[in-house]
């Protein structure tokens, strides 16, 4: 008796060992991976497009752009992923390694906008900013309040020393790595941004650019800028807990926070949902997807998949999307994507 | 045939060999049953047939399967038209991948053509002939094993022996796993770290003082160049792991004492499970009280006491990581202390010690090297946990022993490389590989120190 | 005189003038010991209560009471699976508050509803197509903000603009309870279904079934090979250089971070051996070779602790020395390596880093039905849950920990049990 026990159980160890070897083959699911941004509002339509179309509901697995973009790339067939995310534009290497590997057709959809925030505890009062003054608090170094055309390190401890008009709290910023999209487009728009008021700095573009780009670009590391991991939420809730701290993040956490934190001024705008979408609040990035033509028409539901996530009642203004956060695309921009979609129009060079 | 049911069909043979061998030892025995005149009792000799049809058998087959392809691949790649035969490696393989796909029903890229679907039913129907000659040449070799091992059974035959031998085979087989892990780890990062290095000399990468991985995300941006110093990154870990040892030994510690040397059974056998459910505890929960309670707790009362403290301090990490530890601790003390013989016990009451005194003299003496080996694994397992420090340290890499400002560890950089936005082949994604690699040979150091530890001072009381 | 008495002062004087002295020193270290065990299971309780307070409302959630008519105008008989339900939905709303008209106040007024609500009537009418042209009353979940509120999660109070729930929802809220359509009722969505990106419509079923899954893998490979492998270091090895190594590979691969393990799985298992991705199959794999070392040294430490009488009776009366462990040693160790055998399948449970490298953090809504399934796992929805914004989430990770901690709970109970059952004092 427990011979035949041990005998079976060692049966069904070998069968769960091989079985998995031949089921590779036949998916009939959508894959999706890609940037952890893009993930809330692609999950979304995905369990949408579940639950009221007759096909499965997707796998979406969050890797990161980067990440994404590799799996994506590694080539055609069911084992590799049909859709990425991508919180920044497929770059030129990333698009010739895919051609490399055969994955040759590549569709591009821009999703809609993502607007990058500063924002605070609302035990405070909320910062009315600029951007030149997010340049002089978070840059490594800026130029001599002097006058002098030349740079220090960075001297600022408090907001007050940055501008007069501010509070005299420390400064002391909860911000993404700098492996994080979020990071980039936040330095490209919002410092450099501030960078370019100084008329010498925006002098520097034309005759020396790397050195232009590597003062703007260049976040301090002497502790007022905190890099605090990708868990937004997370840094809400340190935001919470520490009301001097400021904290950078997507919109869609700031508009499920809002009776915990409010969003910072920026150049006298702050950061609503109508002021991103009409381009008055000026740090917010485009965010995309990328598929592969190839799978359209193999995987099931791919087609409908697109179309769920281009149509109005997804990514229009008053769509479902919006009301997780993203910002939607001019009206002209989404009909441009919409009809790419449709008729499966693939990328044909990266800049 | 398919290669699942062939699996099953041989593992059903093997188990009738079993009968048929335990069979055959009652028929050598004869009619009278005298089973003791046999060397070994039936069921070995069973058990030895069985084992014969089936090892062998199934070694055919994970050979025949992993060389299957490539056979396959080069008979059709010789098949096929002259013009596509002398394409470029790149486009062959394409092509391979497409007929390859094209077999399976799977997603092909591009069009097909009459070639393509020629090779593709060309290929199936290797494969077909393959699989038939597999189900023929392992179904035959379990039959003939079967009967060369039946005909072979005499009463003088060692079957226990050879049984055992093979056993003991299969035990080394599974032991040396271990080492494949080991070949396996270092593999798999090694390639993406040789890599970096081309990109980053390693005496940069081992002695710099700067971690600072900001590389330019896009060709047309330019950041700073980026720094590859990993000092601070492990001295970073070894903060906040030195944290988590200071909480961790003395509460640990104390904890096994006062449950072997102490605690009645009873409470003993109440509290020696709950502490272990500490390290059981997800550590993603730890990180959310590290981040969410402990955290602004101590920046408060940094604050209250006139001192500087960052929000994402070494300390709340390194507190919280080492309540995690406790129990890798105590139980690993508790076991060393409980096997120290109850002689030097009584040897030492006899003389008129306290507990207490016994304890410390004669108790933790003899078990400390055991202790210390328990000490060591429990660093190396603080010097690799991740989910609490991806939540509750910071990623700022700075050079600092202070335990109140920020730092980051080994492990949160391999993280947050890993799954961030950035290109995958830019030496910052490969830069978590040399750390993995690097952190992979500092636990390596730590375990054989810890290891040499516990042989050289240990106490040999039999 | 003096020299006298110095000379009659014996040993034992001086013991007894120090026994005060060595007694509080006793009783002091008595102390530290209590105290470290009060302070770990503080630390724990500490833990589990704060985890309870905040998941504990998870457990229920809010419905209201919808008066449906499934109208044949809107259900036709062609296009029951893709009929507009959230339009029945909104026609009950509407009915209910008529007042509403403009067009930013039906916007408001729909949003009470979980969209949940259009799935389960469209769930209702394709099970039972009879009940078209009925009127039914359906309680349906509330939108996750209204659950918020409820529970008292989310203020009233505060300028409007910054909150969640307007005022004129409030209101409609208020109306709804005084007329007894808005309850708390036990969340039984958050034992069956998988995941979802409404916080209301979220469930760790899923999640569950892939932490089995996962587990059931680890457990059928990893406990014979620990086993096998710890019978040969501990019984048969012989002591030398190989020996030595492969113990020293085995506890450095016990304190490798389980992020490398993640980074061995996807560059063996997935990209070598070409299994599919996200699969417990896959997760079962590369927790077993995390759990190898723990469970292999708990084995050997249950075979040391078999005294040699054992097995010298067992030599003595003429058993092979693999007959003396198969019979005799093994079954008395057996105990001791279940019970490691478990410690290491709770951590194994609990882990969350390899599983990232192997695309088990992932957005997945079916429940998995077996091995190569896509799936996630326990820790991981508990990762993914806790960085999602919506505020319903909250709660809900909480609330997950607290399965995670059950199963947790569990397993360790069987260790114990186990342990009680058959261990043996020499």
């Amino acid at each position: 008796m427990k011979k035949a026990l041990i005998f079976l159980i060692a049966i069904a160890m070998i069968a769960t060992v091989f079985t998995p070897a031949q089921a590779a083959s036949g998916r009939n699911y959508i894959s999706i991976v890609g940037s952890s941004t893009v993930y809330p509002f692609a999950t979304v339509v995905a369990e949408q497009f579940g639950k009221t179309t007759p096909f499965k509901t997707p796998k979406i697995e969050s890797t990161g752009s980067g990440g994404g973009l590799k799996l994506f790339c590694a080539g055609i067939g069911v084992e590799h992923p049909d859709i990425t995310n991508a919180s920044r534009r497929i770059k030129s290497s990333e698009f010739a390694k895919c051609q490399k590997n055969g994955v040759s057709d590549i569709i591009e959809v821009k999703v809609g906008y993502d607007g990058i925030v500063l924002a605070n505890s609302k035990k405070t009062a909320p910062l009315k900013l600029s951007r030149k003054d997010i340049f002089m608090a978070l840059a490594k170094d800026v130029p001599d309040p002097s006058g002098a055309t030349k740079l220090i390190p960075n001297p600022y401890k408090t907001w007050k020393d940055v501008n007069p008009s501010l509070p005299a709290t420390k400064i002391e910023v909860l911000g993404p790595p700098p492996t994080s999209g979020t990071r980039d487009a936040f330095v490209e728009l919002a410092m450099e941004g501030g960078g370019k008021k100084f008329g010498w700095i925006k002098a520097m573009k034309k005759k020396d650019k790397k050195k232009y780009k590597s003062i703007c670009h260049t976040v301090r590391e002497d502790g007022a800028y905190v890099e605090a991991g990708e868990n937004d939420n997370l840094i809400v809730q340190k935001l919470d807990a520490n009301p001097s701290a400021v904290g950078i993040f997507g919109f869609s956490f700031l508009d499920q926070n809002t009776d915990k934190i409010q969003g910072s001024f920026i150049d006298g705008v702050q950061p609503t949902f109508e002021a991103i979408a009409d381009g008055q609040y000026p740090v917010s990035r485009p965010l995309f997807f990328y598929v592969k033509k190839a799978h359209t028409k193999v995987i099931p539901g791919m087609k409908e998949y697109l179309k769920e996530f281009t149509s109005e009642k997804a990514w229009g203004e008053d769509g479902y999307l919006s009301e997780r956060g993203l910002i939607p695309m001019p009206e002209a921009e989404r009909a441009k994507f919409k009809n790419d979609a449709g008729s499966l129009q693939t990328l044909k060079s990266v800049k | 045939m398919s290669p699942t049911t062939l699996m099953l069909v041989l593992l059903g043979l093997s188990t009738v060999g079993y009968y048929i061998g335990r069979r055959q030892a009652f028929a050598v025995a004869g009619p009278t049953r005298k089973v003791q005149e046999l060397h070994s009792r039936p069921t070995y000799y069973g058990a030895l047939t069985a084992l014969w049809c089936g090892i062998p058998a199934l070694l055919l087959y994970s050979f025949w399967l992993a060389g299957e392809d490539t056979v396959i691949i080069q008979l059709l790649v010789a098949q096929l038209p002259e013009n596509i035969r002398t394409l470029p490696d790149v486009e062959l393989k394409l092509l391979l991948n497409n007929i390859r796909n094209l077999v399976s029903g799977n997603i092909v890229s591009g069009e097909i053509d009459a070639t393509q679907r020629a090779a593709a039913d060309h290929y199936r129907s290797l494969k077909a002939t393959s699989q038939a000659a597999l189900a023929v040449v392992t179904i035959s070799t379990t039959i003939l094993a079967t009967l060369l091992v039946r005909s072979r059974i005499k009463a003088t035959l060692r079957a226990r022996n050879h049984v055992e031998e093979i056993i003991k085979y299969v035990l080394i087989a599974c032991s040396t796993i271990a080492i494949f892990t080991t070949i396996g780890i270092v593999l798999s990062v090694l390639y993406e770290a040789i890599r970096f290095f081309q990109v980053i000399p390693v005496t940069e990468f081992l002695f710099g003082l700067e971690w600072s991985p900001q590389m330019a995300i896009r060709s047309d941006q330019v950041g700073s160049s980026g720094a590859f110093g990993a000092v601070p990154v492990f001295l970073g870990t070894l903060l906040i792991s030195a944290i988590a040892m200071v909480v961790a030994v003395p509460i640990g510690l104390m904890s096994a004492i006062y449950l072997s040397e102490y605690a009645s059974l009873r409470f003993r056998s109440y509290a020696k499970p709950l502490i272990e459910i500490l390290a059981g505890i997800p550590t993603v929960v730890y990180g959310f009280f590290a981040a969410l309670t402990v955290a602004p707790f101590i920046r408060e009362t940094g604050t209250v006491l006139g001192l500087d403290v960052s929000s994402e301090s070494a300390l709340a990490a390194g507190l919280v990581m080492g309540i995690m530890i406790i129990p890798f601790v105590s139980s690993l003390s508790d076991d060393f202390i409980n096997a120290v013989p109850q002689s030097l016990r009584d040897g030492a009451y006899s003389l008129g010690a306290t507990q207490s005194e016994t304890t410390k003299q004669v108790i933790l003496p003899a078990a400390l090297p055991g202790i210390i080996g328990g000490v060591l694994l429990a660093v190396s397992r603080a010097i690799g946990e991740t989910m609490i420090v991806v939540m509750a340290a910071g990623l700022s890499a700075n050079l600092t022993i202070n335990p109140l400002k920020t730092v980051t560890t080994v492990t949160v950089q391999i993280v947050t490389l890993l799954v961030g936005d950035q290109e995958f082949d830019s030496p910052k994604t490969l830069a978590a590989f040399a750390l993995g690699l690097l952190l992979f040979f500092v636990t390596l150091i730590l375990n054989v120190i810890a290891l040499y530890v516990v042989r050289k001072y240990r106490e040999q009381y039999e | 005189m003096n020299n006298t008495q110095k000379k009659t002062r014996r040993t034992i004087d001086i013991v007894n003038q120090s026994l005060a002295r060595r007694y509080r020193a006793e009783r002091r270290f008595r102390l530290y010991g209590i105290s470290a065990i009060v302070v770990s299971l503080a630390f724990l309780a500490f833990l589990f209560v704060a985890i309870a307070a905040n998941g504990a409302s998870a457990f229920w959630q809010t419905y209201v009471k919808l008066d449906i008519h499934f109208s044949p105008d809107t259900l036709r008989q062609a296009s029951l699976a893709t009929a507009d339900y959230q339009g029945l939905v909104k026609k009950s709303l509407r009915n209910m508050f008529p007042e509403v008209k403009n067009r930013r106040d039906k916007r408001q007024l729909y949003g009470l509803a979980s969209p949940g609500a259009s799935f389960q009537l469209r769930k209702i009418v394709l099970d039972n197509p009879q009940i078209i042209g009925q009127k039914r009353s359906i309680w349906v979940p509330a939108d996750d903000d209204v659950d918020m509120l409820i529970k008292g999660h989310i203020k009233r109070e505060g300028p409007e603009e910054s909150r969640r729930l307007k005022d004129k929802q409030l209101a409609w809220i208020d109306q709804l309870i005084a007329e007894e359509k808005l309850e708390k009722r036990f969340n039984k969505t958050f034992f069956t279904v998988g995941d979802s990106r409404e916080p209301e419509l979220a469930g760790v079923w899923g999640a569950v079934m892939g932490s089995f899954f996962t587990l059931i893998v680890t457990l059928l490979l990893s406990f014979p090979v620990g086993v096998a492998a710890a019978v040969y270091l501990e019984e048969f090895a012989p002591k030398n250089r190989w020996t030595d190594l492969i113990e020293i590979n085995i506890n450095n691969l016990a304190a490798v971070p389980s992020i490398v393990f993640g980074l061995l799985g996807l560059a063996v298992f997935l990209n070598f051996f070409g299994l599919p991705r996200s699969a417990p199959i896959v997760g079962g794999l590369v927790l077993t070779l995390m759990t190898l070392p723990t469970i292999i040294i708990a084995s050997r430490s249950a075979l040391k602790s078999v005294p040699p009488s054992i097995r010298e009776a067992a030599l003595g009366v003429g058993a092979s020395k693999m007959q003396m462990v198969v019979h005799h040693v093994l079954p008395l160790a057996l105990p001791g390596m279940l019970t490691g055998t478990i410690i290491g399948m709770a951590r194994a449970l609990g882990e969350t880093a390899p599983l990232l490298m192997i695309g088990m953090v992932a957005f997945i809504v079916d429940v998995p039905a077996g091995l190569t399934d896509p799936s996630t796992a326990l820790p991981v929805q508990v990762y993914l849950w806790a960085d999602s914004p919506e505020r319903g989430f909250v709660e809900r990770t909480s609330a997950a920990i607290m399965v995670l901690l059950a199963f947790l709970i569990t397993m360790n109970a069987t260790a114990v049990f186990l342990r009680k059952r058959f261990e043996r004092r020499w």
